[in-house]
């Protein structure tokens, strides 16, 4: 697989080598692509200036359209970029090509010179655009995706006034749940779960990680925000997403 | 880290925990610092074992990123008026929490400066209680089921102003909106007040007192509809809000919460933000590619320059400049190919431009120093001597070894040295001569109160006239001298209008566009002595007949500050003493209007010419030296003195004033002027054709001019011009009568 930028040779060795030594199989192989490849477009949206929402809408476009096609047919990377430029339309928040492919450079080639206005790069600034058609046409044009950064957000303002202020002030619960909740995005797990349940489970977990307690009543504070949210649902989305991390520590 | 936050933490999850915790951040120096404290907490897990494995591994592993201690969420409390987001009832009642668990809630949470909502229930003569309903501000609970009551005392409520009991403003079944006094969580009683001194700081803009059912919390009355119907669950509430379909929803939040969106939090060890580098931006990229895509282009503009096409040239720089605005290298060299072409203002431009963002270019400056040595040369041609030393002296600043540079400053600030001295030598003539005599000033003052006399007449006389030959006949209505004086000025402002008055004009647009001030340490000495000239038109007047020698002073400098924005401010000085005169005359005679400003122009133009042509027949100094200063100075002296004339003797008669003016231009101030005058700008050339032309067609205003500088032909002038205690105006107008009266045969006196 050729990438969209020359990709050093080492690399393609060290890739190579690591595929036999460790027995994989396709499938793994092709998770840990996803990986990178999500992790790319995480740092090409920060790099951007993309806020939260339209990074998540790219990955998604990402994660459903391998959802459909083989992951050998296509350059992942290339997919990926045109996943940002599509997702900057569809979240209103448009980023450049030329903006998109300089990132990108630089990504692979660290350090390196911007590119100069020639062939290669109008040959690249094609490729991106017809690779969007592509997207959506394999997407049938259905782009547009409920997230659960909304629910997120009034869920904390809710559970906030639920605990006393100082200590909320003394928690950041609000920054790690979005944090999480960005994570999730490395994998397919964000196609998998209902949004809801993505919000309640990231909450969950970050009130979890610093020992808030919160009221019980008759019922549970998760079971109010989303009535069909149980126990195991949060249980499982939060599974998932643990796996993502320890899969950073096997792909980066 | 957060040694508090781990302590809560672990107290929350236990032993188990604590070991993995020890096991992960072995590394991890901060922990090392806060374990001690951490062995210390009792290890009894409240969470009862419902938590996995994973879950505990994973917050051990992320500990140091969970508990930093720069990760803290703000604190936003406003009360929103519309509704940017779906605000919604207190979770409290869709978790049905126990009245025990809420009652011992509220008394912990609630505090002073909070805001609540309540309803009348009882008036008492020292206060009234109430039911509380909700909180309205601060917190957000569901109390209503609760039956707090709270009491408000009379001395909480404001004083009305009138002698009113403030408790008859209040009934049983109001809402009232009060903040929180005092809380006595173990009698558990809740005082209240009405005063807005009593809210804390950031509530304080909301208003407490009597409110209407509508104004009580939106949060509230939707609790009251949920807790109505109990098919409304919290997610059927918050899709049916308004402001849940805000698209800008999750930025609004993402503020009130305290997060950032920019800079995004993550628990990813490689998405942490300190990893990433400015350089490897959107938009850092994009300026370096500009600048090296504009800099292909100049590389190219400049291969066309070298071999001549200079319209690709320009071409290839503008698109360059397109590309990449203000690209230094793009400047330089269209700046360059500006100089080239002859455009030098466009190319200084250019420079300076460049040189803005990039001060130590060597081609700018080396550029930039040749290009304003080439304007100095051009302006030392148009007798813009001060503002070309300035540019020398820049210059020179930007380039110290440019050669031509150094020896042009040299030549001019001789240049300028000797006109100073010059009009010093002058100067001292001047107040030689100066003797009094007290005939010539008893003549002076019946000349003046027949002058005023005139003047009174002509107020009233009316013309519809509007040209010369009208002025003229009209001015034949007035008295001979004015006539006389109309018919004078006309002709010779009519030869005069010729070439002069385009030239001017379109040297003065030149020289409003560039100005450079006069460096500092200019040769031009006479500029630093007096803290620069002053040009307010407005008190011109009053200072300038109080003080004779403050005159003379000003005169002098008024010379020297010769740079273009004084001569356009001059000129424009003239246009708006015209302007101003006109105005005051319009009341008495509207002939004035109708002279129009050119005519005034020529006038000026006239005067100068006359005193060049007096110069040239009086003085002995050679007219080269007296050229180096600009006459610029010598305008505003005119139009201030004109302005002062008109205002002084209330004339109303333009060409009479125009005589005042060549009247007082010879008096005795005019050998100080005259000199400097004598220096003009490309006019000069013009003038001496003009006043050889005016030589021949108007031998009378030369002659007459002619005569004044001729001590023998006027007694009285010189003496007349030797008064010093007498306000020059005066003297002005005596030397012109007495000129004229001389020319029409009546004879001096």
């Amino acid at each position: 697989m050729e990438g969209p930028f020359l990709r050093s040779p080492a690399t393609q060795d060290g890739l190579a080598a690591r595929r036999v030594s460790s027995g994989e199989t396709e499938s793994d192989r092709n998770v840990k692509t996803q990986f990178r490849v999500c992790r790319f477009m995480m740092e090409t949206g920060v790099k951007l200036g993309m806020r939260s929402v339209p990074v998540a809408t790219a990955c998604v476009l990402y994660h459903r359209f391998f959802e459909r096609v083989s992951a050998h047919a296509y350059e992942p990377y290339l997919v990926a970029m045109s996943c940002v430029y599509l997702a900057g339309k569809v979240e209103e928040q448009h980023t450049r090509t030329r903006d998109i492919i300089n990132v990108s450079h630089r990504y692979f080639n660290s350090d390196s010179a911007p590119l100069d206005c020639d062939k290669e790069f109008w040959d690249l600034r094609d490729s991106v655009v017809q690779c969007e058609l592509l997207i959506l046409r394999q997407l049938n044009f259905q782009v547009s995706f409920e997230h659960p950064h909304k629910y997120l957000l009034h869920y904390l303002l809710s559970v906030k006034s639920l605990v006393n202020r100082h200590a909320w002030s003394r928690t950041p619960v609000a920054e790690t749940s979005w944090a999480l909740l960005r994570d999730c995005y490395h994998g397919a797990m964000c196609i998998r779960h209902l949004p809801q349940h993505i919000a309640i489970a990231t909450l969950h977990l970050a009130l979890n990680s610093y020992g808030v307690e919160l009221p019980v009543g008759e019922k549970e504070w998760w079971q109010v925000l989303c009535m069909d949210v149980t126990k195991a649902h949060i249980d499982a989305v939060v599974s998932d997403l643990l796996q993502l991390y320890d899969m950073e520590a096997k792909c980066i | 880290m957060d040694r508090d936050l781990l302590r809560q933490c672990l107290t929350y999850h236990g032993e188990s925990f604590f070991n993995k915790l020890k096991c992960e951040q072995t590394e991890n120096p901060d922990f090392q610092a806060v374990v001690s404290d951490l062995c210390k907490v009792s290890c009894e897990s409240k969470s009862d074992g419902q938590d996995s494995p994973l879950v505990e591994q994973f917050i051990a592993r992320k500990a140091d990123i969970l508990f930093c201690p720069t990760w803290k969420t703000t604190n936003h409390q406003e009360e929103e008026h519309e509704e940017p987001y779906a605000i919604m009832p207190p979770m409290e009642l869709f978790m049905e929490v126990s009245y025990e668990e809420r009652r011992t809630m509220l008394y912990r949470d609630l505090e002073r400066g909070d805001i609540v909502a309540g309803r009348i229930n009882n008036i008492r003569d020292y206060g009234f209680f109430l039911t509380l309903l909700c909180t309205a501000g601060g917190l957000k609970r569901d109390i209503e089921d609760l039956e707090l009551s709270a009491l408000c005392h009379i001395r909480e409520i404001p004083s009305t102003g009138s002698h009113d009991d403030p408790l008859s403003y209040f009934q049983i079944g109001d809402f009232i909106r009060a903040a929180v006094k005092d809380i006595d969580r173990y009698q558990e009683k809740i005082t209240v007040s009405v005063l807005q001194a009593s809210l804390s700081p950031n509530l304080e803009h909301i208003k407490l007192g009597v409110v209407p059912r509508e104004e009580l919390p939106i949060h509230y009355s939707r609790s009251v509809l949920a807790a109505a119907d109990s098919r409304k669950t919290y997610e059927c509430i918050l899709k049916s809000c308004h402001g849940y379909h805000n698209p800008s929803v999750v930025a609004y939040l993402l503020g009130k919460v305290g997060v950032s969106d920019t800079h995004p939090p993550s628990m990813m060890r490689g998405l942490q933000s300190k990893l990433f580098q400015e350089e490897d931006f959107a938009s850092a990229l994009r300026k370096k590619q500009s600048a090296s895509w504009a800099l292909k282009c100049v590389r190219a503009g400049v291969g066309h320059f070298k071999h001549g096409h200079h319209v690709e040239a320009m071409n290839e720089y503008n698109k360059a400049l397109d590309i990449d605005t203000n690209n230094v290298e793009a400047l330089v060299a269209r700046g360059a190919l500006y100089a080239n072409k002859g455009s030098i203002m466009k190319a200084i431009t250019d420079f300076e431009l460049a040189l803005k963002s990039c001060p130590d270019h060597r081609n700018a400056k080396k550029y930039l120093c040749q290009t304003l040595v080439e304007r100095g040369k051009q302006l030392e041609e148009h007798e813009k001597l001060v503002t070309a030393e300035g540019l020398y002296r820049r210059a020179l600043s930007l380039d110290d070894s440019n050669p031509e540079a150094q020896e042009a400053l040299h030549k001019i600030t001789d240049t300028i040295q000797k006109s100073i001295r010059l009009r010093e030598e002058a100067l001292a003539k001047e107040q030689e001569k100066a003797t009094t005599s007290q005939t010539s000033a008893e003549k002076l003052r019946k000349i003046l109160k027949e002058e005023k006399r005139m003047k009174k007449k002509r107020k009233r006389s009316t013309s519809s006239s509007s040209n010369t030959s009208s002025r003229n006949s009209s001015s034949s209505r007035r008295s001979e001298r004015g006539s006389k004086r109309h018919r004078r000025i006309s002709s010779v402002e009519s030869r005069s209008e010729e070439g002069k008055s385009e030239k001017d004009r379109k040297v003065k647009e030149e020289d409003e566009v560039e100005w450079y001030p006069a460096p500092p340490n200019t040769s031009a000495t006479f500029l630093t002595q007096k803290g620069g000239p002053d040009f307010g038109e407005s008190d011109e007047v009053e200072v300038m007949v109080k003080d004779a020698d403050d005159r003379r002073i000003a005169q002098l400098y008024s010379l020297s500050a010769a740079s273009e924005d004084e001569e356009s401010d001059s000129s424009r000085r003239q246009r708006k003493g015209r302007d101003r005169e006109e105005s005051r005359k319009r009341g008495r005679n509207p002939e004035s209007e109708e002279m129009g400003s050119t005519s005034r122009d020529k006038g000026m133009e006239d005067n100068r010419k006359d005193r060049r042509n007096s110069d040239s027949k009086r003085s002995s100094l050679g007219e080269n030296r007296k050229r180096k200063v600009s006459c610029s100075s010598a305008e505003s002296e005119y139009s201030r003195t004109s302005t002062l004339k008109s205002e002084y003797l209330g004339n109303s008669g333009p060409a009479s004033k125009q005589v005042e003016r060549g009247m007082r231009h010879d008096s005795s101030k005019r050998n100080s002027f005259d000199e400097a005058r004598r220096a003009l700008d490309n006019r000069k050339g013009k003038a001496v054709d003009g006043s050889s032309r005016s030589d021949a067609g108007n031998g009378k205003t030369s002659e007459g001019a002619g005569n004044h500088n001729k001590p023998s032909s006027l007694t009285s002038v010189p003496e007349g011009r030797a008064q010093k205690d007498l306000p020059s105006n005066l003297l002005d107008i005596f030397n012109q009568i007495a000129q004229f009266k001389k020319e029409k045969g009546v004879g001096p006196k």
